[in-house]
């Protein structure tokens, strides 16, 4: 459905180059969530950006259904957003405060079809209904609803073209843990009845677990692992991985957290560390890991760590 | 006992009424003891917060009924001078959230550690410098001598965070109250925290109240634990009690309708609904609009039951 291949993003700034992403390939299968995680600052939201097209790759190769977005012609790229639709983590942000929930919902109709009123109309209804608002959301503003409800209308719009690949970036995280559930199995059960593709940006792991087919953890813009997400969580082989596992706070008293999981912080992406990034952190570190990156290994559980054997 | 607030209402006076945002609550907490205040936003969990340091919102924030103890004296009439000088900085301590908008940027991070230290007459000159450095080196920020000279701007997230930390422990605070201490750190700086935190009271002896949302920070942090729905305390137990037993039907639909680590359900639960206006609450139970267990009697307020050992919910389930 969508790939990526050596995709590499690299800012140049005043005090040197930031180096975003580099060379990250992955691929997401058809009407099945692929979820990106990391911690902030590790490129998971520029990735989601170059897929976007909101920002263009210094490097590699983003290609839909097998066509490469960088050599689209206008119309072609025109056809690519259509398809290809964001919902964004704050619902505070991303709905203009000053136009009403209907006008919010048609502005991507309007962009890509020239559809009678009666038609807009008729469409806006349908997507709220499947988001389960009532058409009379339409005539309000965004004001007048809860978060929960916002990110409703946030996806009402993603949903208005019918689109086939959805990116989600934290699309619960600003939401409370009573509503998170809500939007998390209206998500759900969009997916199977649209047979959407979903690309989702969490942080938090127990949500990817549960909301994902397959994973790719992000460090500094690296992958250093990606599978399936059941394998992934069952048997993490890279160490970021069992660190961030091991660190994640179980709503269980008698859960052990590992408080030496991952010392120090994650570096700058300015500066990155020479050979595997993770390696200034890495309680396994050896002497090949501070020289040499290492290559992903395995298939289709791969993890890129000297450490581990393919 | 450290604190013990009793019956407290804090209201804030908005143009559309009155917001009873903390209405009637409940809690104390003991030396070297964690309580964890648990709720979604809305529920009164930072007002509380804010109430016991009267941090209220200038001109809309009144603490309109109840008591507050510290040690035994009551805070709730203390003058706005006395509760600048011996109180708040003092005997008790805030960490916000985002480390941030607690630090000033134009200050270096020894300037920002003296303050609480100096205004509150704790240290001065060569002491004061000394005990700065054993604060920083208390939070583990290394080299802390060399770097008393640096913004804030010069630390990583993490980092800052302890320097938050470290003005908030320099006076020995009994009090500590941690507003979302976690909330804007990565996973693997959070567990970081989680541990200083833990680390900071067994040196100190000091209370804690531990504001969050995440029922997972709470469990590895706390040994009781409030929860609170819409201004009220609805359950409060043994940290155990609320996670293996929770009796409250809002409890428990917060527990299964998280995401769990190795847990595979293909649906979660959700809870249907969003909280109530607190300008104009419902008289009765105020989760019964959404509670699976309604009855009609939960129009009126629910009795608040003893279910064990300092275990207690208010529902009309269990009465």
């Amino acid at each position: 459905m969508l790939a990526l291949q050596n995709v590499t993003k690299h800012y140049k700034t005043s005090r040197g180059t930031v180096r975003a992403v580099e060379g990250v390939s992955f691929e997401v299968r058809p009407k099945s969530t692929l979820a990106l995680v990391g911690e902030s600052g590790c490129g998971k939201t520029t990735i989601a950006k170059m897929i976007l097209q909101l920002e263009r790759p210094t490097a590699g190769a983003i290609a839909f259904e097998g066509a490469d977005t960088a050599t689209m012609n206008a119309a072609q790229l025109k056809n690519y957003r259509r398809q290809v639709m964001a919902v964004f983590q704050d619902p505070y942000a991303s709905l203009n405060p000053r136009l009403r929930v209907g006008t919010i919902i048609a502005e991507p109709l309007l962009a890509h079809e020239s559809p009678g009123r009666a038609a807009v109309e008729k469409r806006v209804a349908e997507v709220l209904d499947i988001v389960g608002l009532p058409a009379t959301a339409a005539r309000l503003y965004p004001h007048e609803f809860s978060g929960g409800q916002r990110q409703r209308i946030a996806i009402a719009r993603a949903l208005a073209l019918r689109p086939r690949l959805m990116v989600l970036d934290e699309p619960v995280s600003a939401l409370d843990v009573s509503i998170r559930a809500q939007v998390l199995n209206l998500l759900a059960d969009i997916q199977l009845e649209f047979g959407l593709t979903y690309l989702i940006i969490a942080h938090d792991l127990a949500l990817v677990e549960h909301f994902s087919n397959d994973v790719a953890v992000i460090y500094l813009g690296r992958v250093a692992e990606a599978g399936p997400t059941e394998q992934v969580f069952a048997q993490p082989r890279h160490p970021y991985t069992q660190a961030l596992l091991a660190a994640v706070p179980q709503p269980d008293p008698d859960h052990v957290l590992n408080e030496a999981a991952a010392a120090g912080e994650i570096a700058s992406a300015l500066d990155p560390p020479t050979g595997c990034r993770f390696h200034p952190r890495c309680p396994l570190a050896i002497d090949i890991c501070r020289t040499t990156t290492p290559e992903p290994r395995g298939t289709p559980h791969q993890a890129a760590c000297h450490l581990v054997e393919a | 006992m450290v604190l013990e607030v009793h019956n407290l209402q804090t209201h804030l006076h908005l143009k559309r009424g009155i917001l009873r945002a903390v209405d009637g609550i409940s809690l104390s907490v003991g030396e070297g003891e964690t309580l964890g205040l648990v709720g979604e936003s809305g529920s009164g969990k930072t007002l509380t917060g804010l109430s016991l340091l009267r941090l209220l919102p200038k001109g809309s924030g009144r603490i309109a009924e109840g008591s507050i103890k510290l040690d035994g004296q009551e805070l709730t009439t203390l003058s706005d001078s006395a509760m600048a000088r011996d109180i708040r900085g003092r005997r008790i301590a805030m960490i916000m959230q985002d480390p941030m908008t607690s630090l000033n940027p134009v200050f270096s991070i020894g300037d920002q550690v003296s303050n609480p230290l100096r205004n509150h007459n704790i240290a001065h000159g060569a002491t004061l410098r000394s005990k700065v450095i054993d604060v920083l080196t208390q939070v583990r920020i290394p080299s802390a001598e060399k770097r008393l000279g640096d913004y804030p701007h010069q630390f990583s997230g993490g980092q800052r965070q302890r320097i938050v930390a470290a003005m908030a422990i320099g006076c020995t605070p009994r009090l500590l109250v941690a507003d979302e201490p976690t909330t804007a750190l990565d996973v693997t700086i959070q567990v970081q925290i989680i541990a200083l935190l833990r680390q900071i009271q067994a040196d100190t002896g000091t209370g804690i109240i531990l504001i969050t949302h995440d029922l997972g920070v709470a469990a590895s942090l706390c040994h009781r634990i409030a929860v609170m729905y819409a201004g009220r305390i609805v359950e409060t137990g043994p940290v155990r009690r609320i996670y293996k037993s929770p009796a409250h039907p809002y409890t428990q639909a917060l527990l299964a309708a998280i995401p769990r680590l190795g847990d595979k359900r293909a649906r979660l639960q959700a809870i249907p609904g969003q909280p109530p206006s607190l300008i104009d609450p419902p008289t009765g139970c105020r989760f019964a609009p959404r509670c699976p267990a309604r009855m009609d009697k939960c129009a009126e307020p629910p009795p608040t039951v003893t279910l064990a050992d300092g275990h207690e919910a208010a529902c009309w389930k269990l009465a």
